[in-house]
Parts: structure tokens; sequence; C-alpha cells
């Protein structure tokens, strides 16, 4: 009896472990996925992402990543020095911006005149935007005059007798 | 209701007066700049100290040159425009070592053999150092050569100037910390 119990109460728990299972092996999967999916970036990757949002101090218009000038080179090289010295990606830009400002990065911040350049569209847009709606919704009330109904022409009255009277003429002229 | 119309169409105009001229200040703010001249961050803050080997001596480091002018200049032996410095850089040296200045020249991006012919044959006498990794000049924020930065005695940059210096100007500079002191 305690036996069939045991049994009894087993295969009713048996769907719940299953499903708990089932969640433990998909969490699994996503843990593995997101891991094999992002591998850690090498140091040569690394250099390679810093160096690109660097500007080439000595070039016109050359990420220090894809200009072969030498202070480029030695920039990226100062760079792997520092990743090796445990600084991050931030530390190393705000090494190199501390030396040669906002303009040695290649998306200055949206600050000051920079910012206004980022955000003047924005704002023309959106004013654009609200006169156009506002213009809209006026242009939408405006009350629009009736059109003239058809069969009641404003006519006056000795007007509407003598409509009539044509049209009595016009009828015993009719042949037939 | 004509007067409305009228008050409304005023404020109007003035919107987009006031928007166009407002770009416009923007876009006049930016043509009348050198857009080749960067200010440095520098300028105000403590000069980045270094330790670089002397082409011919011990090697040199700024912070033990704390409490006098330093005027650090940045040259190659192959810049056309540090020749034409050169004169000036050598008549500060010599006009102002025993009053508490010292000249250093930092080679950039040079071959030690050009740098030493270099110095050898225009007579350079004030100390100069080999920065070969560059690491001096990009935490000077150096953008080419010939650059100078002007170091007072409490070790903040004062100056920066692009291009070759000239002994005059350089001489009222240092004559005017000279008097006033570290401020």
């Amino acid at each position: 009896m305690n036996a069939a119990g045991t049994l009894r109460r087993a295969r009713a728990g048996l769907p719940g472990l299953l499903v708990l299972i089932a969640l433990a092996v998909a969490l699994a999967a996503l843990v593995i996925v997101a891991v094999s999916g992002h591998p850690p970036a090498s140091q040569a990757q690394q250099v390679q992402q810093i160096a690109a949002g660097l500007h080439c101090p000595i070039c016109k218009d050359l990420s220090v990543a894809d200009s072969p000038a030498p202070l480029a080179q030695q920039m990226r090289q100062e760079i792997a020095q520092k990743l090796r010295a445990g600084e991050s990606a931030g530390q190393i830009r705000a090494g190199f911006v501390a030396a040669y400002g906002d303009s040695v990065l290649m998306s200055p911040p949206r600050q000051g005149v920079a910012g206004a350049v980022y955000y003047l569209p924005l704002l023309v847009l959106a004013a654009g935007l609200i006169t156009a709606f506002t213009l809209l919704r006026r242009w939408l009330r405006t009350p629009q005059p009736d059109p003239p109904e058809a069969d009641s022409p404003r006519l006056s009255q000795a007007e509407r007798r003598a409509v009539a009277k044509a049209v009595a003429r016009l009828r015993e002229e009719e042949p037939g | 209701m004509r007067r409305r119309i009228t008050s409304r169409r005023t404020r109007l105009l003035a919107g987009v007066v006031t928007a166009v001229a407002v770009i416009v200040a923007l876009l006049m703010s930016g043509l009348g700049r050198d857009p080749s001249v960067f200010a440095s961050p520098l300028v105000g803050r403590s000069a980045p100290n270094f330790t670089l080997p002397q082409l011919n001596g011990p090697p040199v480091t700024l912070a033990k040159l704390r409490g006098q002018i330093v005027v650090i200049n940045f040259w190659a032996s192959w810049c056309t425009e540090c020749q034409v410095e050169q004169a000036a850089l050598d008549q500060t040296w010599k006009q102002f070592q025993d009053s508490g200045v010292t000249v250093i020249g930092v080679n950039f991006q040079d071959t030690i053999d050009a740098a030493r012919s270099y110095v050898r044959t225009t007579a350079v006498t004030y100390p100069v150092v080999e920065d070969t990794s560059s690491r001096t000049a990009l935490a000077y924020g150096l953008r080419g050569v010939p650059e100078t930065f002007v170091v007072n005695q409490s070790g903040r940059i004062v100056n920066r100037v692009i291009g070759p210096v000239h002994a005059a100007a350089l001489a009222g500079e240092i004559n005017s910390m000279l008097r006033t002191g570290a401020q």
C-alpha cells in the first residue's frame, strides 16, 4: 500500500519535474548561446575598436585605426599598452581627450555648439510638425459654407410666381 | 480682426528672423576660426611629467625642475620650421639659464642618428631628450612639430605655441613670469 502510494505520488509529480528539467536545459542553452555568440573581444579587436573612435590628430579625416601615420601607429601601441595595464576603454579615451580635447573623438560629445548641431534639426522638425498639425486642425475646424440646395433656390415670391407661370405656359404649348 | 492677423504675422516673422539669426551666428562662429588650430586643454593644467633619456647626458625628469620655468620644445631634424626657431631657443637658453629657466628639446619621430647629427651641426646648447615611443608627445597632445609649451614655476602649462617661437615674445613671457613668480 505504501509502495503503491509512493509510486502514485511520484507519477503525479513527474510532469512538474519534467517541466523543471526542460526549463533548466533551455536556460543552459540560452547561456551557452549568449556566451558563444559573443566571444570576448581579443586585445587586437579592442585596440581596433578604441582606435576607430579616435581621430588621428595629424590627419585630415582618418581615424587612428585607419591612419598609416606613425603617430597613429604609436597611438595604437599606446592603447594596447594601456589595455594590458588594465585600463578600460573609457579611461583610455578620457586620457586622449585630456591631452587633445574633444576634437580627438570621431563623434564629439553632444554638448555646446556640437550639441546644437545635433539637436537643432530635430527642434526645427518638431516645430514644423507642430505648425503643420496646428494649421491642419484649424483648417478642419473652419466651418465650410453650405452648398446651395438644388431644389430650393432662394427666389422671391414674385419670381416663384413668374417661374410657375412660365412652366404652366410651356406645358400648355406642349403638343398632345 | 485685421489687427489680430497683422500681430500674428509680425510674431511669425520675428520667430523666423530669430531662427535664421541663430543659425547664421552658429555658422559665423565656425567660419571665424582656423580649423587647423585646436586649443590645448592642457593650458592651465599641470604639465604631464616625463623622464626621458638625453641625447648627450643624463635622463631629464620634468618633476625635478619644479620651481623653474621650463620651455619644452618638440622638434625633429626633418622639420624645416624647427630649424627656423633654433636660434630663438638657443638665445632664450643662453639669456635665462642662470635665472631659473630651462629649455628642453624633445625629439619627435626621428632617428637618434639624425637627431644627434642635427644637434651637432646646429650647435644646440640646451638639453635635448629623445621620445622614441612618442608617449610624451601623446601626453602633451602633440599634433605636429614644432610645438612649444611654457611651464611655470609651479608646474602648470601657461602657454602653447604652434609653429616657430620668437625670441622676443618668449623673453617677454619669461620676464613677466619671473617678475610675478608662480601663480
